[in-house]
């Protein structure tokens, strides 16, 4: 028996207000996800050329086959891709993704995915009850914030809920005690500003590409989804032995053993790691809080419910406030998330943006009377007024709102600014205008990820090894739980089928070697069909180094399949799951393809070739103390300071190219290279856009 | 939800005060009862009134709703376990959450209480609903009998009801401990595991084979205090009040 999928994805046209159905089972090589996502609208988006908010761009916003499973780490998670408005110059097709129970619900109700086209020509909320989908009018939910639109819709869906509900009269319907699951836009995103984010529940929000204005371009508002129905499991059995397999691997089946992680991310992580630390001073009640089937549960639920499930950036782009008092976040880091929050802005453009304005405060350039004229109150900076002033001034397009709606790349160039703060790296950009997170200079692979694609790739799984594991044991005094060495032991055991211990030299070699390229190539194929497609989270997968592991070793490479396998009753092995991976990886190229990305153009911003890597300069880095060979012997080095050289970067570039089997002068797949992966049809387009090499 | 107010009410002693069935059911009224019956193998005991005692279910789940992190893993594991599919509307625990709501309120965890005097049992025209003598005298439902009048679901006292609708097989379904767990290789029931309680990833579920208090202080615990993991992730144990963590707590920095 097949398992996984419901069959079905819901396709919508907005102008029309008529819906459809697109069967699974077309895409279902694909995986899920983001897989299934790129193939859909490659289909469905006639041209991909055209810009995030013309009603010609498809949405998709998908599930995966082990979504409202017991499958750990995965079961909550939604993928939603389509062409962003965040991405500088050219508004990429793009992706985002968010935790909660949507996914859940979505395949509770019997689709594995909404695709949306079209424009309405008011403003609409769509209404998902099991089959029954309506399109109904959101005049009086535009406005909204990100949770007064749910709790609206809550009330509007199933009422003051604390019973069973049925979808209708009659034992044949479904009950439920369960509240709808929304995503929805803030008043962000219905001004179609570029920094919007969707929201569902409490905290879980895809930012990145600006997907709530794209929303708000389509006049969609929301989308609320509540399902009765199950997943269909292919094998229970063995899906419930791998669940219980998966709890040696986490605390809760070691509780009597617990040992705290070396770093707040991984499946062997405590409950609130992504959160507690920002609770306020002086302190109020916490307690954990987790998305659907969670063996981690990393955020966390705050007395009073201010903020509730935000983690991470949500917090530490307004960590201002403990920088103004005293070094512990406040009241004031609450405000400011719950802010930013219900006006469904991105918090990760806010990180970047609000250095930036600091920046030019500091150096005179921005204020009364000032070059760049704003009345915000600059001083204010780690105070709530000059939060909800900068959140109103961008929602409502006043002051330097206006500007910064459009992101700080665009905001930039308005303020003939772009080419001189981005070198010096007082506008902290990356790549293709999104803010730094983690420096391209001393841990390249997260740099190069996100530089041959087309947004901040926000992928942890190297990242916790590579950089914040040796970097937070060597500012503490401790021994990292692994040596460099063997870190790139397990690491060649795990990297299949490159399996080269030399993949994890960041050296001032290793950075611009073939095994970088491998590791990079893994990378992206990993990220793309087991944590996007399949849609394993971030912040537990992938499972490298285990607490509780035997010998310390993770589950990945055993554990993804495991789980999918039982779920679908397919019988995949983890390294078809990478090539799927690259299938997809190349499908999402040869997209960017076809709206002008060329080799020419991929280049990181000029503070990383001109600029030495400054830590805590740019967003809130530590040393950068990295795993490197050096004179045949490895060690964890601190690589402060470090420029990317770009005549190095180029020859990298092409090495990699060739590894994917891209053509070395344009960095587009090859008719050759997309055949093997089954994809002619796509090379068919690209030839006739004139853009597939020769 | 019905089942508060009807049935009769039974007189304690005639003159004395007098308890309304759910106060029975609800209350204190069948587990001195139970407790007695404990162990010795009846199939019931003519109270006056015509009440009927059924002997106690050997096994009882205890939530703690301040540790629970409402990622409904017990929800999606009780469903798989027993009916091969992961369904929220299936399980036979059923945890609801407003994620707005600040701590310590939000997640309820709505368990079945494997009653001293199960209403749902007595509700059931077929015997269908009832004590499981094989199985640690866990309260359960016989599908194959099950003629789907959802009497049980009406009469159990508590909302939402434990007893649920299963609209896909049509029949009544209720928690069982785990006796009956045809997808999950484990022994179940009273004297074996329960999926829910195995797989919390917060031990906010628990089981114990002592009859609880009746009464929500009886079946909603604290499972936090003395918990030294719950406390290393700086979570607070406090029962009343006071939700600060232990440390915070202990440094007296602020109340709630």
């Amino acid at each position: 028996m097949n398992g996984g999928y419901t069959g079905k994805i819901l396709n919508v046209d907005l102008t029309s207000r008529k819906t459809s159905i697109i069967e699974t089972a077309k895409y279902e090589d694909w995986g899920g996800g983001h897989g299934i996502g790129s193939a859909v609208f490659w289909d469905l988006c006639k041209d991909k050329t055209v810009s995030g908010f013309d009603p010609g761009n498809v949405v998709t916003i998908m599930t995966s086959p082990l979504s409202g499973t017991n499958a750990p780490a995965v079961a909550g998670r939604t993928e939603v891709q389509g062409i962003g408005v965040q991405g500088y110059p050219i508004e990429w097709f793009t992706r985002s993704n968010f935790g909660g129970r949507f996914s859940g619900m979505l395949k509770f109700a019997g689709w594995d995915g909404i695709a949306i086209q079209g424009k309405a020509d008011k403003p609409v909320w769509i209404d998902m009850r099991n089959d029954d989908v309506q399109i109904r009018d959101a005049g009086d939910l535009w406005g909204l914030d990100t949770l007064e639109t749910q709790e609206e819709i809550w009330r509007r869906v199933t009422g003051e809920l604390n019973d069973w509900w049925s979808t209708g009269r009659g034992r044949d319907n479904g009950r439920t005690t369960q509240r709808p699951a929304v995503l929805t836009i803030g008043p962000a995103g219905e001004r179609m500003t570029r920094v919007a984010a969707l929201l569902h529940d409490a905290g879980n929000g895809a930012g990145q590409g600006g997907f709530g204005g794209v929303f708000g371009s389509k006049n969609l508002k929301a989308i609320s989804v509540i399902g009765t129905g199950g997943v269909k499991v292919a094998d229970p059995s063995a899906l419930m032995a791998a669940r219980e397999w998966s709890n040696k691997y986490a605390i809760a089946g070691n509780w009597d053993n617990y040992q705290p992680a070396p770093f707040g991310m991984g499946f062997h992580s405590a409950p609130g790691s992504a959160a507690a630390a920002y609770a306020p001073t002086p302190p109020i009640p916490i307690g954990p809080m987790g998305c659907m089937a969670c063996q981690h549960n990393c955020r966390v639920r705050f007395g009073g419910g201010q903020t509730n499930g935000s983690s991470c950036l949500d917090f530490l782009f307004y960590m201002w406030d403990a920088r103004k008092h005293g070094g512990k976040p406040t009241q004031v880091l609450q405000d400011a998330v719950d802010l930013v929050q219900r006006a469904g802005i991105n918090t990760f453009e806010m990180e970047g943006t609000i250095i930036w304005l600091a920046n030019l405060y500091g150096m005179g350039l921005i204020g009364r009377g000032k070059k760049i004229e704003s009345s915000l109150p600059f001083d204010q900076i780690g105070e709530t007024i000059f939060a909800k002033q900068l959140f109103d001034a961008i929602v409502e397009g006043k002051d330097i709102g206006k500007d910064l709606a459009q992101g700080s790349a665009r905001a930039a160039e308005a303020w003939g600014r772009y080419d001189e703060d981005t070198a010096s790296g007082v506008l902290p950009l990356q790549a293709w205008g999104y803010p730094q997170h983690y420096d391209a200079r001393t841990e390249v692979e997260w740099g190069y990820g996100s530089l041959l694609g087309e947004r901040d790739i926000n992928e942890h799984d190297f990242n916790i090894w590579v950089y914040w594991v040796p970097t937070v044991a060597t500012l503490s005094g401790a021994q990292p739980p692994m040596s460099a060495e063997e870190l790139s032991e397990l690491m060649a055991k795990k990297l299949v089928p490159y399996s080269d211990p030399m993949m994890m030299d960041y050296s001032d070699e290793g950075i611009y070697s073939e095994s970088m390229a491998k590791l990079v190539a893994w990378h992206r194929h990993y990220t793309r069909f087991y944590k996007q497609s399949l849609a394993y989270c971030d912040w537990s997968w992938a499972d490298f180094y285990n607490t509780y592991g035997p010998d310390h070793v993770g589950m990945t490479g055993e554990g993804e399949q495991k789980f999918f396998n039982a779920v679908t009753g397919k019988n995949i092995t983890f390294e078809e799951g990478l090539e799927t991976g690259r299938k997809i990886w190349n499908l999402d190229r040869a997209i960017w393809v076809l709206q002008g990305r060329h080799k020419d153009m991929e280049f990181f911003t000029e503070q990383n070739y001109q600029v030495g890597a400054v830590p805590g300069f740019t967003t809130f880095e530590a040393p950068y103390v990295v795993p490197v060979h050096e004179n045949g012997t490895w060690s964890y080095k601190n690589v402060a300071g470090r420029k990317l050289d770009k005549g190095k970067v180029e020859e990298w570039k092409v090495k990699y190219y060739k590894l994917e089997g891209w053509d070395p002068e344009s960095g587009c797949p090859t008719r050759e290279t997309l055949e093997k992966l089954g994809l002619a049809n796509v090379a068919d387009e690209l030839a006739a856009a004139k853009k597939l090499p020769a | 939800m019905s089942g508060d107010t009807e049935g009769a009410v039974m007189a304690e002693n005639e003159g004395k005060k007098a308890l309304t069935r759910r106060e029975f059911v609800v209350g204190m009224g069948g587990a001195g009862v139970g407790a007695v019956l404990g162990g010795i193998f009846v199939h019931g005991i003519l109270l006056p009134d015509e009440i009927v005692a059924l002997p106690a279910s050997e096994g009882y789940l205890l939530v703690d709703t301040k540790k629970c992190a409402a990622c409904q893993t017990c929800m999606l594991s009780c469903s798989l376990a027993h009916e091969g599919e992961t369904s929220l509307s299936l399980s036979r625990i059923q945890v609801v959450s407003d994620p707005f709501a600040g701590y310590p309120e939000g997640p309820q965890q709505n368990q079945c209480r494997q009653c001293p005097y199960p209403a749902c049992v007595e509700a059931c025209p077929t015997g269908a609903n009832h004590v499981d003598a094989a199985n640690g005298n866990v309260r359960t439902i016989d599908a194959s009998k099950c003629i789907g009048c959802e009497r049980c679901i009406q009469a159990c006292p508590f909302t939402p009801s434990r007893v649920e609708w299963n609209f896909e097989e049509k029949h009544s379904q209720k928690c069982d401990l785990c006796s009956n767990t045809p997808y999950w290789d484990q022994k179940g029931g009273p004297g074996g595991k329960q999926a829910c309680v195995e797989l919390c990833p917060l031990k906010a579920i628990a089981f114990t084979n002592e009859i609880p208090i009746q009464g929500d202080k009886g079946y909603f615990v604290n499972l936090r205090k003395g918990d030294a993991t719950w406390l290393a992730f700086g979570f607070p144990d406090g029962d009343n009040a006071e939700y600060l963590s232990a440390p915070a707590a202990q440094a007296g920095e602020g109340t709630q």
